[in-house]
């Protein structure tokens, strides 16, 4: 394993005004390894995300990527540093093809490729690695919820990243969309890419993290293990308020 | 290649909260084998159109000759504005600054400094173009109506600038370019001259246009219209991008401002950086369509020539006419001519009224 960590936050912070959305979060994420970040609306999640790739400031702390300081950085330089995201509502460039989404992210967040047409070329091959070989020239807006957000991966491992961030993306999901979504985790994990899943769905968490990170009110409330966090009293409270873990006692007793 | 994407969709708009049940239309989609000569035929009609308008100019009136040469000055103005408001989605309604801009340099480097009008020419588009970067910087982190509104101060404010400076600028009284005697930098080019100086910057901007619709950039800008918080996910500096587009906007929009000053020889501040010239940009692109070459082509060819045939025939009442026309035009095709036809075709679609309920809010 190389030095240092792919990700790593130190006393990481956001205030909105009087809230602290997130509040002194540090923690890492070692090279090949998934890390599942969970927490109930409005645990800062999405905001955490947004610190790490730039698209929000923080006001105290620290952002290390494998080593550097890139706290502060514009998005753009977090994505030339290996960074790539999706984000929770997709965002597609309307107006062109499903191909050339592709294209722009192999253009501008890759080394060496200067010619549309090149990348253009390149992009199928991501578009199959995804799932969506088959809709290149289709228009982003006519795609299924489940394509739409397999786009947003492509559009993701379109900058062939070391760290991806994945936002809510089995949000909205069938059963039986999330079960190749999952499979494609495996995949790039498989790969060595090191991935943070920011999810709902438990199921999925389980099956695909090797630690897991709870936040709660801005703040880390627990973290390890997938098991041994999800069965943590603290986390079920979190969730699913206190008067539900004293009647599960209750009932257990 | 050309694909026949999606039929229609609902897509919700998150960003704006409006609800616009579109067709969704993929401007240049193309795979990576594409036919050689479809990538070429742009540019052979872009040449073959300008050999048409050189065997043109010898068979026109000298009247005619100056409304021609007003068309051209209005397609490489349209252009220009494409760049920035189409491309790249920032609605600039002080424009005209840089028309002014360009003119002002142009008329204050030939009479004070005694330059020949090519330098001027060059170095007005440069001096548009920095300044571009100038105002660039701040203003385009606002957004919507927020940078409309501020590059509109911008001009305004210009146009007090250039008038409360006499000593240089000749103030309200106006500069006048010395174009006889031994003052003169540069022989007056004359209508012929002004007809295919025009001409060249027409086709210089719609050249641009074509280019930047294709090429890495234009996919930059094109994302950043979009959406740019994942325009910059995906490593696109956006205020680089944003920066360049506005740099470049301004660049084709100096170039003919100067080459009008030089066409009036005498201008003033209320004429050079009127805002009425900034809304026939607006116009002549949102008419023709926004974000594609053709359009601001044909809208500004449309518009200019219904224009002068108004003013020939209805003297009188020409900009009312010329105002409900524009007014029909906005609530039938509001996505413009080039769009409207392009999405017709795609979906087979092509009653109006329908068209008129898709984009209605």
């Amino acid at each position: 394993m190389s030095s240092a960590p792919v990700l790593e936050t130190k006393g990481l912070g956001r205030r909105f005004g009087g809230l602290k959305a997130v509040d002194d979060v540090s923690f890492s994420v070692p090279e090949g390894e998934v890390l599942g970040v969970i927490g109930p609306n409005g645990a800062g999640k999405s905001t955490f995300i947004n610190l790490v790739t730039g698209h929000i400031k923080p006001t105290s702390g620290h952002v290390l990527i494998e080593g550097q300081d890139m706290t502060g950085a514009k998005p753009w330089a977090i994505a030339h540093a290996g960074v790539a995201r999706t984000f929770q509502i997709v965002k597609p460039f309307r107006g062109m093809s499903v191909r050339e989404n592709v294209a722009v992210g192999i253009l501008y967040g890759r080394k060496g490729v200067a010619r549309m047409s090149q990348a253009l070329e390149q992009a199928d091959e991501v578009l199959k690695e995804v799932g969506l070989g088959s809709l290149g020239d289709r228009a982003p807006g006519g795609l299924s919820v489940a394509d739409a957000r397999r786009l947003e991966f492509a559009k993701a491992l379109a900058l062939r990243p070391r760290l991806l961030l994945l936002d809510e993306v089995m949000a909205g999901l069938r059963h039986s969309e999330i079960e190749p979504s999952l499979e494609l985790i495996k995949e790039l994990k498989s790969r060595g890419l090191t991935i943070i899943v920011v999810e709902h769905v438990m199921k999925a968490i389980l099956a695909i993290s090797d630690q897991v990170l709870v936040l709660h009110q801005g703040k880390v409330l627990t973290s390890g293990d997938p098991r041994t966090v999800l069965s943590d009293p603290r986390v079920i409270e979190a969730y699913l308020g206190q008067r539900y873990v004293q009647r599960r006692e209750r009932g257990e007793s | 290649m050309g694909s026949p994407a999606t039929g229609r969709h609902t897509a919700t708009d998150e960003a704006r909260g409006t609800r616009a049940d579109a067709t969704e239309i993929v401007g240049s989609s193309r795979s990576a084998h594409e036919p050689v000569w479809r990538r070429w035929l742009p540019w052979g009609l872009l040449v073959l159109g300008a050999l048409v308008m050189l065997g043109l100019q010898s068979q026109l009136y000298s009247g005619q000759e100056r409304t021609v040469s007003a068309i051209f000055m209005f397609v490489a103005l349209a252009q220009g504005w494409n760049i920035i408001g189409g491309f790249t989605g920032y609605a600039s309604f002080g424009q005209v600054v840089f028309f002014g801009l360009g003119g002002y340099f142009t008329a204050v480097a030939m009479s004070h400094w005694g330059l020949n009008f090519w330098v001027s020419l060059a170095a007005s588009g440069v001096v548009a173009a920095l300044f571009g970067v100038l105002i660039g910087l701040p203003l385009l982190r606002l957004k919507g109506h927020y940078f409309a509104i501020a590059t509109l101060g911008v001009a305004e404010g210009m146009r007090e600038v250039v008038n409360n400076v006499p000593g240089l600028t000749g103030g309200g009284a106006g500069i006048s370019i010395p174009t006889v005697g031994n003052q003169a930098t540069t022989h007056y080019l004359g209508n012929d001259g002004f007809y295919l100086l025009y001409l060249v910057l027409a086709l210089l901007a719609v050249a641009v246009g074509m280019l930047v619709s294709r090429n890495k950039f234009g996919f930059a800008l094109r994302a950043i219209h979009q959406d740019e918080d994942a325009a910059a996910a995906v490593g696109i500096n956006t205020t680089r991008a944003k920066v360049a587009a506005f740099a470049l906007s301004g660049l084709l929009t100096g170039l003919v401002g100067s080459t009008y000053a030089f066409q009036q020889v005498t201008i003033f501040p209320e004429r050079l950086f009127d805002v009425d010239i900034t809304v026939l940009m607006v116009v002549m692109v949102v008419i023709g369509g926004s974000g594609t070459v053709l359009g601001p082509l044909l809208g500004a060819v449309a518009l200019q020539y219904l224009s002068e045939w108004l003013r020939q025939n209805f003297t009188e009442v020409h900009t009312f006419i010329l105002g409900g026309i524009i007014i029909a035009a906005v609530i039938l095709l509001p996505q413009g001519a080039v769009n409207y036809v392009r999405e017709a075709r795609q979906s087979g679609e092509w009653s109006l009224l329908a068209n008129v309920r898709r984009y209605r809010l």
